[in-house]
């Protein structure tokens, strides 16, 4: 039985490619390139293998700024049929997220609507919460395997004590855990195929007021001493020094 | 001021009990064994009977807080911690702050703390924030010499099925009271490799631990022995990183070690600029000579 499936994705600066500014401890984000969102990839996955297992359409929605359309032919490239970016995305507003991401997924018909539980740079994890809640649909969350039925969905819950067995009826939301799957590399042919393809990109009408004010954002200070030895012998014989002195 | 705290943690839910002692009065809302919360300040702990499920739970705070009005709500960062927040923000249509370590309520405002771009930074910031989830470490947790009345309420059945629950195995291992900690990474390489490293953990009189990928994706060790951002916040005095990269969401559960050692072949690896000494070379080969040296 074929299945309407959205998966949702964000963009995050390339973490790994952030350099703090050593007078003011401060992140340098310009010219640091955005990449897909560790999570939101775990979900598209997920969206893409339903697909192939049940047949039907995966529609992506990304709220974000068109710098995310390399993300989005990614996303094509991995097997999203079609795919929306948002644009107007305010940083640190999860409220309005929701809200935007909830008022397109309504204008889409839809069975099940997949996201990563947390994100990498964020990770408030309150997303897909919020959307259950806006969209009216059952959450079924911290998803570690799905598989659909007639009218609904069921997953196994990675729980922080223990592995629940979930069910929901459709339309439902499933947020994913990371061990849910490796996401693939498209082949070559994919990824050339995925740059023709057209990329929906919306302005979002919806502005948020927030009250929330950033007084610093700051790299917490590290004063490691940094001694490295290149010098195996020397560099055993220098931490087990450090090792005997602690252990005394 | 009135505050509400639903912890499915007991840990972190001691330690945002210690953080509110004194600050005003506070309720407790607990699945968990109720009489574990009792002895940390708390007027009431109210015992949650029934499915432990985000969605009917968040119902029934909020009507708690129609009827009771709280100031301000506490919340462990748990998996349903997360989910009931979220739920309940849309509820009560109060704006909430994500995973707090750090949180100064002065009037109205709220000034809190927490990690932004994945642990790099410290995003201090000032609201009107009503609802927090709290991440391990706003307080030490000290019971207050008090006992707490304790009640029970029935949570509803949401609009998610139960079908099994199976408990995880895994045994609790202590690390953060652990002395000397030595954690693996990806670069162990095999399973086997526990194996090889072990006699260096007993020889330090350490524990092990590992970085996300060993304890999740491969499960070499049990999850209760992740270091990192979704994992364990451990200070131990020394911390030895064998094979991992250094990842900021590693780096952000080991952040407050007093020393930091550790062992990677990559030269560039960022884990060399949280460490205070670093060896550049194969963990096979390093491991076996600084245990010479030591014995
Ligand atoms: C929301 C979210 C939460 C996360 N939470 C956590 C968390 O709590 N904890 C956590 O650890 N991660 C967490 N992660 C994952 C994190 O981003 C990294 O992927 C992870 O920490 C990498 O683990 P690693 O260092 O073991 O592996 P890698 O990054 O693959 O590093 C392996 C390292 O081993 C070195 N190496 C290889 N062979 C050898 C050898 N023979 N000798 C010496 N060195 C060798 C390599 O040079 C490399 O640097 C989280 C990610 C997300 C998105």
């Amino acid at each position: 039985m074929p299945y309407n499936v959205i998966a949702l994705i964000k963009q995050i600066p390339d973490l790994e490619l952030i350099k703090v500014n050593s007078s003011t401890s401060e992140p340098i984000l310009e010219g640091v390139p955005f990449r897909f969102e560790n999570l939101s990839k775990n979900a598209v996955e997920t969206a893409v293998r339903i697909k192939e297992k049940y047949g039907g359409k995966v529609t992506a929605i990304l709220y974000g700024s068109d710098r995310g359309t390399p993300v989005m032919k990614e996303a094509y490239a991995m097997g999203v049929d079609e795919g929306f970016i948002i644009t107007g995305y305010q940083e640190s507003n999860p409220r309005l997220t929701a809200q935007v991401l909830a008022g397109k997924i309504k204008q889409i018909p839809h069975d099940v609507v997949i996201l990563g539980n947390q994100s990498a740079d964020s990770m408030t994890g309150l997303l897909p919460g919020m959307i259950s809640a806006l969209l009216n649909e059952p959450l079924l969350s911290n998803a570690i395997s799905v598989e659909l039925n007639a009218n609904s969905a069921k997953i196994s819950s990675g729980m922080e004590k223990e592995v629940l067995e979930l069910e929901g009826s459709m339309p439902v939301v499933i947020s994913v855990a990371q061990e849910i799957n490796e996401p693939r590399f498209p082949p070559v042919m994919q990824i050339i195929a995925a740059g023709r393809k057209k990329i929906n990109i919306e302005p979002s009408s919806i502005k948020g007021n927030d009250s929330t004010k950033l007084l610093s954002r700051k790299a917490p200070k590290s004063d490691r001493k940094r001694v490295v030895f290149e010098d195996i012998d020397k560099g055993a014989q220098e931490v087990a020094k450090v090792i005997k002195e602690v252990a005394r | 001021m009135k505050f509400l705290v639903f912890s499915d943690n007991l840990d972190n839910g001691k330690q945002i009990m210690s953080y509110l002692n004194g600050k005003g009065e506070f309720v407790v809302y607990t699945p968990d064994d109720s009489k574990e919360y009792a002895d940390y300040g708390a007027s009431r702990v109210v015992y949650l009977k029934g499915e432990h499920q985000a969605k009917p739970i968040s119902e029934l705070i909020a009507s708690e807080i129609k009827s009771n009005g709280f100031d301000f709500v506490f919340i462990t960062s748990t998996v349903t911690g997360r989910d009931l927040a979220a739920f309940l923000s849309q509820a009560i249509n109060a704006d909430i702050i994500p995973e707090v370590f750090d949180v100064k309520l002065q009037d109205s405002k709220v000034s809190t703390k927490r990690y932004g771009l994945g642990g790099k930074v410290v995003l201090e910031e000032e609201s009107n924030g009503k609802i927090f989830t709290v991440i391990p470490g706003i307080s030490d947790a000290v019971p207050s010499g008090t006992s707490s009345q304790v009640e029970t309420k029935e949570i509803q059945r949401g609009n998610v099925n139960i079908l099994s629950v199976n408990p995880k195995k895994g045994r609790e291992v202590d690390l953060e009271k652990a002395s000397i900690i030595v954690s693996v990474g990806r670069g162990l390489g095999k399973k086997e490799g526990i194996a090889q490293i072990e006699p260096f953990v007993k020889l330090v009189k350490g524990e092990l631990a590992g970085s996300r990928p060993v304890c999740l994706d491969y499960r070499w060790l049990s999850e209760d022995r992740q270091v990192g951002y979704s994992g364990r916040k451990v200070k131990p005095k020394i911390y030895i990183a064998l094979g991992i990269s250094g990842q900021i969401q590693h780096i952000a559960g080991m952040r407050d070690s007093k020393i930091v050692i550790a062992v990677n072949k990559d030269k560039a690896a960022p884990i060399f600029q949280e460490a205070d000494y670093g060896i550049v070379g194969d963990l096979y080969q390093v491991v076996p000579k600084i245990m010479g040296y030591l014995s």
